[in-house]
């Protein structure tokens, strides 16, 4: 038998239905590849499958809190999304929820005493300015004078970090807590009012997502911003400022990445303070995943939506298998970390396809 | 599986370890007149029809420069880069001292002994002379010795007469000296038979002088064989032994030169004596929209590109800025469309000051630009046709409302240009990556010129296209001229300036060597100027 | 006082180690902005393997190699299939992130096998990253291996026409790289720390980095800049060695290698020094190599 003859051939641009493909594709090899892993530590791949998702969304059990992290990895995406849309990368939005963070905890604690429907507005805004703050920060050095944006934001990540720290850690703490390495808790006036067990905020950023992707095929700002994106060179010689939009599309996404400080720590029972260096630095964490779902998502808002759901339930129905079939901890951030590769893989195909060679 | 494994290899780029020089051994004993290479019906087709070469024969003797004779579009380069290992041509074979071979990659005809140095510089710009020469070359040892690597390149350069700083950075370098690196590294490599495309066409008079002097020095130790590939008719008549003349890919004339005459080369190379000519439209010029006085600009390499040129445009002329490329007529064009700072001088357009003025502003005031990067500068590849042409419609009210898009008159506005503008596509959402060079600059301008209302500044306009786009391309910016609009035409092709415009400039390092009247311009003069020769 | 200046030269070893192997990448037009991701699997594998065979030796080698598997899982990302340079590694970084946490979720706690030291201050390894650094530029600048390594990452197409291997140099680049990442993680973890705590790199990966882009790729210049870092870092860990009764909080201090950071790119992207770093900036570094 013989085999038919492949070749590679170059790909000028990839489609949007084979780039669709390719991140299909990628999903697919996780979970092939991820069933080996489990076969591996000696449980029934099918049954954890089974088990993670059906605790993720039942309603007694998984779903309010997977919901609610799933939205803050949303937030995280929309974030990353945007700034990449003009070519950006926004790695950053660790240190814009903390930003984010600090922005909503101080005003919550200099007017804890004003009524919710004052407060809760008033928190959400300062949130979102710090954010931009810090993300315009990080976009003013990159445009004005193309210092790594990638750098920078991580730089300003673990000084973020440090902040939250420095606020709550010491003995002088400004924000200490009675209990130890917290903060003090958040008045009642500033928790998020909650529809279903679910705060308000998960409205918000789909809402946000609907919006972002008005603003990409609508707007004269989102096609400047695509334009950009696609080429600087182009761009420039259309008249468009790149330091303006890099300006525009970090303190948006900075914005962005704030609100969720509110929704994270506000939005949910169980915390309403900040909790422990290494509890906040988990959630931080969580952001970058935000960077995988924005990629295998296309920046595509709105696809962002359910991706940012997948793997938030694989998250939190990740904790459920720890328990139930006596697995490592972590093994969902192995799926994910296997969904990334084999997504970077599959890039190839934005490049080149297989066909068959043709008889000369 | 060793099938397997080398396809593997070859999937992931790899190759094989160097072959030893093999040239040595293979030039032995060459003897003066000698028949050194000999290529047999060569024919190179391309994609969409074009016969490049049509049953070319050729013979090279060792120890005579033969000079191939040919106008641009001949099939000069195409049959050298065929020799070189370049392209693979369709028929044909290529003998040398009688063995027949076929290249797969340059680096095959490397190791036979063929040294190539090409119209447009191959070398790494950030590193030294003597790092570039000695690259790649086995002698250069493990670690290397730049002392001992310096003495032997010297050697060879004084054998030859090149005159080269070895330690300086080859962009510090001018054209000439480039072009004497690449020369020397390809004899360093034990080049016996060296493939010279075009080499004058960058060169002062004066460095061409010397240039050819070390060619004569060359062929005089017999070691070395020149093709030397050129339109040039004077050089061919001072330094050739030889001459094969093409004409729309076919040898048309072998003749030794000494029996040569330049009339007679003329007609070989020409043809019958009828030259196209664009007509000229008269329009009369109207009042002054462009001055430029005394404007300097400082390249990317942070060196004085531009060094103060006045000029002014009126409406219904074609200003036509004749020079070789990296003479600083990017850097004119780029400050003109606001994209690159001017370090010195003033911008006045319609008697306002624009030096400072931002690309944006400049789009609204209706300068239009025809930047010479085509694919990088002039458009978006991953953009559709109507988001391309949306690039020069965003920021107006017509078109966006609110912020909003205007999408509808958006893509109405498209559809017009690109019928009126014969782009050939699919659709208006065809992606403009999909687009052959010449469909592309007919976007370019179809976005482009119904947006100019005033100046229009068309640098290099017609590179790399066909004749068809190139026709479309001139009578389009005579269209415009037509129109009353003012127009900086910047081109490598002297024709191209002579034939459409009103006034032409020479530039040379910078500076416009002289403004000319169309009517008072000669070919031959202006031609000097553009190679740094002042006008008496 | 010199307990101090020990820790800052160890430090200083950790960012020269993985400072000059992501040089040599990007000397060879490959970026690599996950070295904090092959730092972190230098870490771990490093710290359980001194742990389970008790030689701090094998750590380090298991580290360095497994540093190298990321290097090259790196290179066949962006080298052969060409993707983005930026989102391979980026992906590698995060994966790191990910299986690290799940690897070392059962350890944690201190290593209990005190590394040796010169004096009983100073880590050996330290001389032998500043030999490394001069042997690296001693490679870049004098021999013809080097010469190659420079070409590729200016224009890999020249390079290939003169007849070099541009895929397998490009290779030998970051598995070395990535070899040096992954020791540099292991000697972090191993000897300096000398324990596992969750992400233990804290941001040392992405600050090499910022010194590779500070250093204009001369190893030098990277040297002075890890010595300086060195001493930043261990200052905002132990501010009281240098100035007794420093009274900001550790939060603070803790701040100022970052903000340090910020401060030098930006003062190395003002126009005075931006066409200079231009000039000395690989011309191909972020591209992939597509033979057209």
């Amino acid at each position: 038998m013989k085999l038919p003859k492949l070749k590679l051939e170059r790909v000028l641009v990839v489609t949007g239905r084979d780039a669709v493909k390719i991140s299909v594709l990628s999903i697919i090899i996780a979970f092939v590849v991820f069933s080996a892993f489990i076969l591996f530590e000696g449980a029934n791949p099918i049954d954890v499958y089974k088990c993670v998702f059906s605790y993720a969304f039942d309603p007694k059990t998984g779903l309010p809190t997977m919901i609610h992290r799933s939205t803050l990895l949303l937030f995280a995406t929309l974030a990353f999304i945007l700034p990449l849309k003009a070519g950006l990368w926004n790695v950053g939005m660790e240190g814009q929820l903390y930003l984010g963070t600090v922005g909503a905890f101080a005003v919550a604690y200099a007017y804890g005493d004003l009524p919710s429907t004052i407060l809760i507005p008033l928190m959400l805004i300062s949130a979102g300015i710090f954010g931009a703050v810090y993300g315009a920060f990080a976009g003013f050095l990159r445009g004005k004078f193309g210092v790594n944006e990638i750098v920078i934001t991580l730089m300003l990540n673990n000084i973020a970090f440090w902040l939250l720290h420095a606020l709550i850690m010491p003995p002088t703490g400004p924000w200490r807590g009675i209990a130890e390495s917290q903060s003090r808790p958040l008045p009642v006036s500033a928790w998020a009012p909650t529809i279903w067990r679910l705060p308000f905020t998960v409205v918000l950023a789909p809402a946000i997502s609907i919006l972002l992707f008005f603003l990409f095929e609508k707007t004269r700002i989102g096609f400047q911003i695509k334009a950009l994106g696609s080429s600087q060179p182009a761009a420039e010689h259309a008249g468009i400022n790149p330091a303006k939009i890099a300006i525009f599309v970090m303190a948006v996404g900075g914005a962005i990445a704030g609100l969720s400080a509110y929704h994270m720590w506000a939005g949910d029972p169980s915390f309403r303070l900040i909790p422990r260096p290494d509890a906040y630095k988990g959630i931080g964490e969580l952001t970058y995943w935000g960077i995988m779902v924005g990629l295998i998502c296309l920046l595509n808002p709105l696809a962002a939506i359910p991706l940012s759901i997948f793997v938030g339930s694989l998250r939190e129905g990740g904790t459920v298998i720890v328990r139930r079939y006596g697995l490592t901890y972590g093994l969902d951030r192995v799926f994910l970390g296997i969904l990334f590769l084999s997504f970077i893989a599959l890039q190839f195909f934005y490049r080149y396809k297989i066909v068959r060679k043709k008889k000369a | 599986m060793s099938v397997l494994s080398q396809k593997i290899i070859d999937l992931f780029g790899g190759r094989k370890e160097e072959r030893s020089q093999l040239s040595e051994k293979f030039w032995a004993n060459l003897k003066h007149g000698e028949v050194v290479l000999e290529a047999r019906g060569i024919t190179k087709k391309f994609p969409g029809g074009v016969v490049a070469n049509d049953h070319i024969d050729l013979e090279i003797r060792a120890g005579e420069i033969h000079a191939i004779l040919g106008e641009n579009g001949a099939g000069k380069t195409t049959l050298m880069n065929i020799l070189y290992g370049l392209l693979k041509p369709d028929e044909g074979e290529i003998y040398i001292r009688g063995k027949k071979v076929e290249f797969k990659s340059p680096l095959d005809a490397i190791n036979l002994g063929i040294g190539m140095v090409h119209q447009h510089r191959k070398l790494i710009p950030a590193h030294t002379a003597l790092e570039n020469i000695i690259l790649g070359h086995p002698k250069a040892g493990k670690i290397v010795d730049i002392e001992a690597a310096k003495k032997e390149v010297q050697e060879l350069c004084d054998k030859y007469g090149f005159k080269i700083d070895l330690d300086a950075k080859v962009w510090q370098l001018s054209a000439g000296e480039q072009q004497s690196v690449e020369i020397v590294k390809a004899l360093y490599r034990g080049a016996k038979l060296l493939i010279l495309d075009e080499p004058t066409s960058v060169l002062t008079p004066i460095e061409t002088e010397r240039f050819l002097k070390s060619l004569r020095s060359m062929a005089g130790t017999e070691i070395a064989v020149i093709p030397f590939i050129t339109h040039k008719l004077p050089e061919v008549l001072s330094v050739s032994d030889r001459v094969t003349i093409l004409r729309k890919g076919k040898v048309v004339k072998r003749l030794e030169t000494r029996k040569a005459t330049m009339e007679a080369l003329a007609k070989y190379m020409v043809g019958r004596e009828v030259l196209f000519r664009v007509k000229k439209p008269k329009v009369k010029k109207g009042k002054e929209i462009l001055r430029v006085e005394n404007l300097s600009a400082i390249s990317d390499r942070g060196f004085l590109a531009l060094k103060g040129v006045t000029f002014s445009i009126r409406e219904g002329e074609i200003f036509g800025i004749a020079g070789v490329s990296g003479n600083g007529q990017q850097e004119l064009a780029e400050v003109l469309a606001g994209v690159r700072k001017a370090s010195g001088g003033k911008v006045m357009f319609e008697g306002k000051d624009i030096t400072h003025a931002s690309p944006l502003e400049r789009l609204k005031m209706g300068i239009g630009y025809i930047p010479s990067e085509r694919v990088r500068v002039g458009s978006i590849p991953q953009f559709s046709l109507m988001e391309n042409i949306a690039l020069s419609l965003y920021f107006d009210r017509e078109f966006s409302k609110w912020g909003l898009l205007d999408y509808k008159r958006i893509r109405e506005h498209a559809e017009k240009v690109i019928s009126e503008f014969e782009v050939m596509a699919p659709g208006i959402y065809t992606r403009a990556a999909h687009l052959s060079g010449g469909n592309l600059q007919r976007l370019i301008l179809a976005r482009t010129i119904p947006r100019t209302k005033k100046l229009l500044i068309a640098n290099l306009p017609t590179q790399g296209l066909d004749v068809g786009a190139t026709e479309f391309v001139r009578n389009k910016l005579l269209d415009c001229k037509k129109e009353g609009m003012g127009i900086l035409l910047i081109s490598e092709d002297l024709d191209e300036v002579l034939q459409v415009s009103d006034t032409i400039a020479p530039i040379y390092e910078g500076k416009f060597v002289d403004i000319i009247p169309a009517e008072k311009a000669r070919k031959e003069i202006v031609g000097a100027m553009m190679t740094g020769a002042r006008a008496k | 006082m010199w307990p101090f200046i020990a820790r800052c030269l160890e430090v200083a070893t950790i960012f020269l180690l993985a400072g000059i192997g992501e040089l040599l990448d990007q000397r060879s037009g490959v970026l690599n902005v996950g070295i904090e991701g092959l730092m972190l699997f230098g870490a771990a594998s490093g710290f359980i393997t001194a742990l389970r065979t008790g030689s701090l030796l094998v750590g380090f080698i298991v580290g360095a190699a497994l540093g190298a598997v990321f290097g090259f899982l790196h290179g066949l990302f962006s080298i052969t299939l060409k993707v983005d340079q930026v989102v391979s590694a980026m992906g590698i970084w995060i994966f790191a992130m990910g299986f690290v946490t799940f690897w070392m979720d059962k350890y944690s706690g201190p290593l209990r096998i005190p590394s040796p030291r010169i004096g009983g201050l100073l880590s050996p390894m330290f001389f032998f990253a500043v030999v490394l650094v001069l042997v690296v530029w001693f490679i870049l600048s004098k021999t013809h291996i080097g010469l190659k390594i420079r070409s590729v990452g200016e224009d890999p197409s020249v390079a290939e026409a003169t007849g070099i291997n541009v895929v397998k140099i490009r290779y030998l680049c970051v598995i070395i790289g990535g070899l040096l990442g992954g020791l540099a993680g292991a000697f972090m973890c191993i000897t300096y720390l000398g324990l596992w705590s969750h992400i233990p790199t804290q941001g040392m990966g992405w600050i090499a980095l910022a010194l590779v882009l500070f250093s204009m790729w001369r190893p030098p210049i990277l040297l002075a800049g890890a010595l300086i870092f060195g001493v930043i870092w261990q200052f905002g860990i132990a501010p009281e060695t240098l100035i007794p009764g420093f009274g900001l909080p550790l939060g603070v201090c803790r701040m100022f290698p970052f903000i340090a950071t910020i401060i030098v790119l930006a003062v190395i992207s003002t126009p005075r020094f931006r066409r200079k770093w231009g000039l000395a900036k690989p011309a191909a570094l972020g591209q992939p190599y597509i033979k057209e």
